[in-house]
């Protein structure tokens, strides 16, 4: 397994791929992601006014896509305000890109026309199904690990992307269950539907802990399997710690063990975009800027260290 | 005997059922989980089941806020239960999640019609925050109107304007709860009267209005002329100075940014 952390620092997609198993040494490839505009948080509307009010020490912010496909009114003109100032990534929670029934066609036009609008660094979803036969969950449920969930998400994914014009950026959720009939990890899928569809990846670390705790894998070892030069970006989140298992609820401050964890990470995959997501219990700009400044100084401890990772170690 | 491993389920049947588990909380979905690990299978769909209600109750309390706090904590969340088994979501995203709501509490309370209303205020102006722009009318506009333009001359409304007839004092019992005040006791009213909701600016906004203000919006929104408005007032309420007043009413709704064009008939 190869460590993509020193592409960023020695200059290279071209080091990497030299060395990747993937490509023949002697066919020049572009690195699939953009540099690393650095680190952000998510915009939520409790924050407007700080943002309107001064500027604020993020490099970019990522917005929720569902929450601006509205006609006009203060979401649109906040939008548009903040979007003058910082570089935004779109983050969506509805594109249900594993429903066995299809895309809804209608709103990933939608998804087009606010791209066109917010001209953002990325667009992202996740890996999961939400909607099915004319009912929605409104939750990202887990997808069966199959070769036919496979097939059916990398044709979708590539549907995306000839909407969007641009490689989709897919992100790993958290998981409560798993079943019987999967044929791969969760890991193994995540890694063929990149390649195979050749899209970005969003890395979610937070939730590999938490499905890592409630399924009882190894988090290294799907860190390790993860194609690296797709990361586009990271994820970091709060969970609720319930004894037998954890949930997802993004209302609290990162965990201690998610922190080691991005700094495996980042070890890793060198330098990725960072961000902290908070979607409850939010607290005031500042507790989110110094959780940001602690990544960023994860991030840069990991890439000046020549400390080999324990990623590095398990391959080892 | 081993038990037999259950036929695995295609991708679609797969999904069908998982759904039917969060409606109904019951399934074959079941056969279809893994087994093992710290909790059982049916706790692991038990978090599914209840962050699918939870997290549509908490849209439901987002967007009736008012509602919520006017039927209280226990009596609101009963409701909004009722609400998700009677109407599951079936849209893409959760924009429109709710706007039945008022029509379905007209039918689960039909002895207090004030609940109902109250409701449909929180859906309009929900509707009306995220209505589509328009730019309003000033005075200005209209200092330069002849008397030959005033003759046939008549007016957009804003994209998020909306009527809608209410029974009761459903507009002050909205007014209090949403200052967190104690509403007054639900009356009905003594006139016909319909909300009028738009947004100003960045801000939703509503007030009662009478009778003649809503046929003149009425008949303007059609497409006819202030001229034929005010004349057709005259005739239909000879009794009231409809007709004259409409010259202050004009003035209100320019000052409210109500009107966003001027249309020649």
């Amino acid at each position: 397994m190869s460590d993509c952390s020193g592409i960023a620092r020695k200059g290279g997609a071209a080091a990497f791929f030299m060395n990747s198993p993937t490509f023949p040494a002697d066919v020049p490839r572009e690195r699939p992601c953009q540099p690393s505009p650095g680190f952000g948080l998510g915009l939520r509307t409790t924050h407007y006014a700080d943002f309107l009010a001064a500027p604020q020490p993020v490099d970019w912010l990522e917005i929720i896509s569902d929450n601006f496909l509205v006609a006009g009114g203060k979401p649109l003109h906040m939008l548009d305000t903040i979007r003058a100032n910082y570089p935004m990534a779109m983050h969506g929670v509805s594109l249900s890109i594993g429903s066995a029934d299809g895309l809804d066609a209608s709103y990933l036009q939608q998804i087009r026309r606010l791209a066109d609008r917010v001209e953002p660094l990325w667009i992202s979803d996740h890996l999961c199904w939400t909607r099915f036969g004319g009912h929605n969950s409104h939750d990202l449920l887990p997808l069966p690990y199959t070769e036919e969930a496979l097939k059916l998400v990398v044709g979708h994914i590539r549907q995306v992307q000839d909407v969007i014009g641009r490689r989709f950026v897919l992100e790993n959720v958290s998981s409560y269950l798993s079943y019987r009939n999967d044929e791969m990890t969760e890991w193994q899928f995540l890694r063929h539907v990149a390649e195979e569809a050749d899209c970005l990846l969003l890395l979610d670390v937070n939730n590999i802990y938490v499905s890592s705790i409630n399924h009882g894998f190894d988090a290294r070892e799907y860190l390790q399997h993860i194609p690296c030069e797709r990361v586009q970006q990271i994820h970091l989140a709060g969970h609720s710690d319930h004894g037998d298992y954890i949930v997802d609820t993004h209302n609290h401050a990162v965990a201690e063990p998610v922190w080691a964890l991005y700094a495996d990470a980042c070890r890793h995959l060198g330098s990725v975009a960072t961000m902290i997501e908070r979607d409850d219990d939010i607290p005031p700009l500042p507790a989110l800027l110094v959780e940001m400044e602690r990544a960023r100084a994860i991030a840069a401890n990991a890439l000046t260290a020549n400390a080999p990772s324990s990623v590095d170690a398990v391959t080892a | 005997m081993t038990p037999t491993t259950p036929t695995p389920l295609p991708l679609a049947e797969l999904q069908r059922e998982f759904i039917r588990y969060l409606h109904a909380h019951d399934g074959v979905v079941t056969d279809a989980i893994a087994p093992g690990g710290r909790i059982a299978i049916g706790q692991r769909l038990d978090i599914y089941h209840h962050a699918y209600r939870a997290r549509l109750v908490e849209v439901l309390q987002d967007v009736f806020e008012r509602t919520w706090a006017y039927l209280g904590d226990e009596s609101f969340a009963v409701t909004a239960e009722a609400f998700i088994t009677a109407h599951p979501p079936g849209e893409t995203t959760l924009q429109h999640f709710g706007q039945s709501l008022p029509d379905w509490l007209r039918a689960r309370f039909p002895d207090d019609p004030d609940v109902a209303e109250v409701a449909m205020i929180d859906a309009m102006m929900r509707a009306a925050f995220e209505g589509s722009d328009a730019a309003p009318l000033r005075l200005e506009d209209f200092a330069v109107l002849t008397a030959e333009h005033w003759t046939h001359i008549g007016f957009d409304f804003h994209p998020t304007m909306r009527l809608a007839p209410i029974t009761h004092n459903a507009a002050r019992l909205w007014e209090a709860l949403d200052k967190a005040d104690t509403p007054p006791a639900a009356r009905k009213l003594d006139s016909p009267t319909w909300l009028l909701v738009w947004r100003k600016e960045m801000q939703p906004h509503f007030i009662s209005i009478g009778e003649t203000e809503f046929v003149a919006i009425e008949q303007l929104a059609r497409g006819e002329s202030f001229a034929e408005v005010c004349a057709d007032l005259d005739a239909r309420f000879p009794d009231n100075d409809a007709a004259q007043s409409m010259g202050a009413t004009l003035r209100r709704w320019i000052d409210d940014q109500l009107l966003v064009g001027l249309r020649n008939r």
